[in-house]
Parts: structure tokens; sequence; C-alpha cells
């Protein structure tokens, strides 16, 4: 008899979103199937292929969509969508704390834009902060992920969507200049305002799991 | 007239587990063995279509479900119809039967 179940982990093992349950319910699923057509006279090596064909090519693929699309839909308000906007409330507050205090914030160039350093620091611990409140709702990994990626998520959208309507307002005036401006400041748009953000709110919420998983094991 | 639900689709599928679980516990191998013998192979499940919908159930509350260990030593995830899930069984028919009789208004087509 095949080990399905380190089967299962080996062909699910996307974005660590399997969890040792699903994947040991799976593999029973499979075991199940195997034993059957075994039942029905197929060969060890047929039924083998037959049981394992529906773990894999686009089988594969649509399961993973599937458990995707339930984890992410299932939880869309509660587990990411709230942890996440508070966290980017909670940066915004921050910010206008510092602002309405009259402490000018230092800033970093990033290939001519510029993103106040105070800023740069507070993403981890909007990440963290999004990850953790994330947890408390459900233990799903994959949100926990979302929803400390979602306040860079909003930022790139919504500067995206400036510079898009910017671009689309000095087209109507038909300034070349202010086009090809346009253009080059929208190539730093995706990195400055979206990877690299993402990448410090991954790093606090990296931290909040690590940190989550060490009290636990005190 | 009642109007059919968007998801009917899905609803098919739901309202196919759901009558399963009514009779007796399951676990999913078992469901989807037992719907594709019932319809004689019409409706088949896979995996991906299976074990997503039984999730979804369970988070609605719809079924339960809880691992259990089998006569031959192996651990089975069974899933039984909640209270609130055998409600769902008859407004989900009454949807289906509005759907047949639209197509059959249109169609024309007569239940064998």
């Amino acid at each position: 008899m095949p080990n399905w179940k380190q089967i299962v982990r080996k062909k699910l093992r996307v974005l660590g979103i399997c969890s040792p349950e699903f994947a040991e319910e799976l593999a029973a699923h499979l075991e199940d199937r195997y034993e059957a057509l075994r039942c029905e006279g197929l060969s060890a090596e047929v039924a083998f292929q037959h049981t394992i064909g529906q773990i894999e090519g686009h089988y594969r693929v649509w399961l993973v969509i599937r458990f995707l699309q339930e984890e992410l839909m299932s939880g869309l308000i509660t587990k990411i969508a709230l942890p996440g906007l508070l966290t980017s409330a909670v940066a915004c507050v921050f910010y206008w704390a510092l602002a309405l205090n009259h402490i000018q914030p230092n800033v970093i160039w990033l290939a001519g834009g510029q993103l106040p350093l105070w800023w740069w620091c507070l993403l981890p611990i909007c990440g963290a902060l999004g990850a953790l409140l994330s947890q408390r709702k459900g233990r799903s990994r994959l949100q926990r992920i979302a929803a400390a990626l979602l306040p860079s998520a909003i930022l790139c959208t919504s500067v995206l969507m400036i510079f898009v309507v910017g671009f689309t307002m000095s087209g109507f005036v038909n300034h070349y200049q202010l086009v090809s401006a346009r253009l080059e400041s929208l190539g730093i748009v995706p990195p400055g305002f979206g990877l690299i953000p993402a990448a410090f709110s991954l790093l606090g919420a990296g931290i909040a799991e690590i940190s989550t998983k060490k009290s636990r094991l005190a | 007239m009642a109007s059919v639900n968007a998801q009917i689709k899905r609803g098919s599928a739901e309202l196919a587990v759901l009558t399963l679980l009514a009779e007796h516990p399951l676990h999913g191998y078992e469901i989807a063995k037992q719907i594709e013998e019932q319809t004689g192979g019409v409706l088949r499940f896979d995996m991906a279509s299976l074990y997503p919908m039984l999730h979804r159930l369970e988070r609605k509350s719809w079924v339960n479900a809880q691992w259990q260990t089998l006569p031959n030593g192996r651990r089975r995830r069974c899933y039984w119809l909640t209270a609130s899930g055998r409600k769902q069984i008859a407004p989900l028919r009454a949807q289906w039967r509005v759907f047949f009789q639209a197509l059959q208004s249109v169609t024309g087509f007569q239940n064998a």
C-alpha cells in the first residue's frame, strides 16, 4: 500500500496551505479509492496511476485553486479585511499624530520617488498586527499572510489609481513631457509602493509568527 | 414567482450531499461513491469539488465532522447533518423544483 499521506503532503505543498488534518483526509480518500480499484481487479501499478491522477495535473491545480478560494473567501471580512484595514488605520493615525506635532519625518529616495523612513519602519509592525489579529479569528497561514499584505495592497492600488487618473488627464492636455514623466513614475510605483512595503509587512508577519510559535512552545 | 438562486450549480451539489447525509453519517469517499452509484455515474465528485464544499458546509454549521476510527483501524473524517443543515434541504429542493419547472416551460421537456 502506498503511503498516501506522504504523497498528498508532497503534492500539495503549496504555500504551506495544506494542514495535516486536510492532508490526512485527502489521503484517506485516495487510500479508499486505491483499494476499491484493486478490488475491481486492477493491478497495483494501474490502480496507483488511476488514484494518483486525482491529485496530479489539472486536478491538482484545480484542488489548490478551490482550496485557496474557499480559504480566502470564507473569512474575507473578519479574517483578512478587518485586521488589514485596522492596521492601516493605526498607521494613518500615527502619521497624523506626527504631522500634528510638526515632526518632520526623514525621507529616503527610491528611483526618484520618496517615502518617509518612519513609514517603512512602521510597515513590519502593521504586518505583524494584521497577522496577529487574523490569527485570533482563524488559524490559516494564508489568511494571516493576506491580512498582513492588505495595507500594502491598498496603498499600491490607491497610488496606481492616482497615477492612472493623472496619466489620463495629462493625455487630454497632450503634454509630451508630462506624459513621459507619468510613464516613468508608473515604473517605480509597483516596487516602491507595492512590493517593498509588502516585503516589510511580511517581515513583521514572519516575526509575529515566530514569536507566537515560541510562546506556544514555552 | 420565486427566483432561482444564482448559485444553483453549487446548490445542486450541496443538495445531493445534504440529502445523503440526512440518511446517515458518511466520510468523504463514501459520499462521492454513493452519489456516483445512485446517479449511474452521471454525477461525479472529484476531490477538488467535494472537500472544499464539505468544509464550507461545516463552516456554515450545516454539517459536523469528526475523526472516527473504523473497525479496520483506519481513521476517517465522518460527516453528519446538523439540525440547521436539515432545515436547508426543503428550501434547496424547492429551488430545484422551480428551476426544473422553468426549464420545462421553455424547452417542453418532460420528466421520464
